[in-house]
């Protein structure tokens, strides 16, 4: 591989694990939204 | 049940009682967890300074005489390399400090945050890093002293988070989070101090002298280091903001498990 192709591949993998923790990170935030509104939702039911 | 209380599974049968907690942010967390307009706007700010900073290090950035191209890896393999043994776990080991002394969740959500980003910033170090020494050394890794005590640093908060995982939420998580967020800060400095106190053949970028850079791209590297700075600010805010979500979710699990 040539310089520039480990170049690309260096700033690849970044862009790749940081894109991947991006991700990770929306994925939870949805997943805690939706209990946090389910739970008080069935707080407020109960109330 | 006040905002402040949590209950923790008995730990010794019967209830004990918990120290006082405060759940940083959970009464801003809008109902639902929604959107936050800091961050809206913090996560704008974040992606146009990324991309000036890979603006100059791709294209503004001289080429380095001896290395060539290949050299610009360095312009966020260093910010990356700065934001894990910088603010990333040290960070950890300040909020674990203060957790012990305070008691108060708060620090334990900032340190696994803070943490979790740690890792993620290191294993890009440990990534690029070979990626820029396979053809400047002729090999991707060798066990020198800077590369051999990163690796250890990684496994160091690899096994934090997984330790984390593994326990459930409370007090003594925290307490054994807290201590092990301790004891894994020792190697930062051994980190640091690696290519001063050992032979290396890590390039040492700043000595008696001052920094061995041309100025432009002593600029690119510092713009760089800010940008990720930026970028860790706003990745702790959005950890830190779910892991009062987190806690808001277990209190309210816990309210009617109570009913």
């Amino acid at each position: 591989m040539s310089d520039i192709g480990f170049l690309f591949a260096g700033y690849g993998v970044i862009w790749v694990i940081l894109g991947g923790y991006l991700y990770s990170i929306g994925r939870r935030q949805s997943a805690l939204r939706r209990e946090l509104q389910r739970l008080q939702r069935e707080v407020e039911r109960g109330l | 049940m006040s905002q402040e209380q949590v209950l923790e599974p008995a730990e010794a049968g019967g209830r004990a009682a918990a120290p006082p907690t405060t759940a940083v942010g959970v009464a801003d967390i809008p109902a639902g967890g929604g959107r936050s307009r800091l961050l809206d706007i913090l996560a704008i700010a974040t992606v146009i300074a990324i991309l000036i900073d890979l603006y100059g290090a791709l294209l503004w950035a001289p080429t380095e005489a001896v290395m060539g191209d290949v050299q610009r890896i360095f312009y966020f393999h260093m910010p990356s390399a700065w934001l894990a043994l910088g603010p990333g776990f040290t960070v950890v080991f300040v909020c674990s400090i203060m957790y012990l002394v305070t008691k108060d969740l708060k620090y334990d959500r900032i340190a696994a945050a803070s943490a979790e980003i740690g890792v993620m910033f290191t294993t890009i170090t440990l990534v690029t890093g070979p990626l820029w020494a396979r053809p400047i050394w002729g090999a991707y890794w060798t066990w020198d002293p800077r590369l051999t005590t990163t690796l250890v640093l990684w496994f160091i908060y690899v096994a934090y988070l997984m330790l984390r995982s593994s326990s459930a939420a409370g007090h003594k998580r925290a307490r054994l989070s807290a201590v092990f967020g301790i004891v894994g800060w020792v190697d930062v400095p051994i980190v640091f101090m690696s290519i001063r106190w050992w032979r290396t053949i890590h390039p040492l970028l700043i000595s008696g002298q001052g920094m061995s850079l041309d100025p432009s791209m002593e600029l690119v590297l510092f713009y760089s280091l800010a940008a990720f700075t930026l970028l860790y600010v706003y990745l702790l805010l959005v950890r830190v903001r779910q892991e009062d979500m987190r806690a808001r979710i277990d209190e309210l699990r816990q309210q009617i498990l109570s009913r």
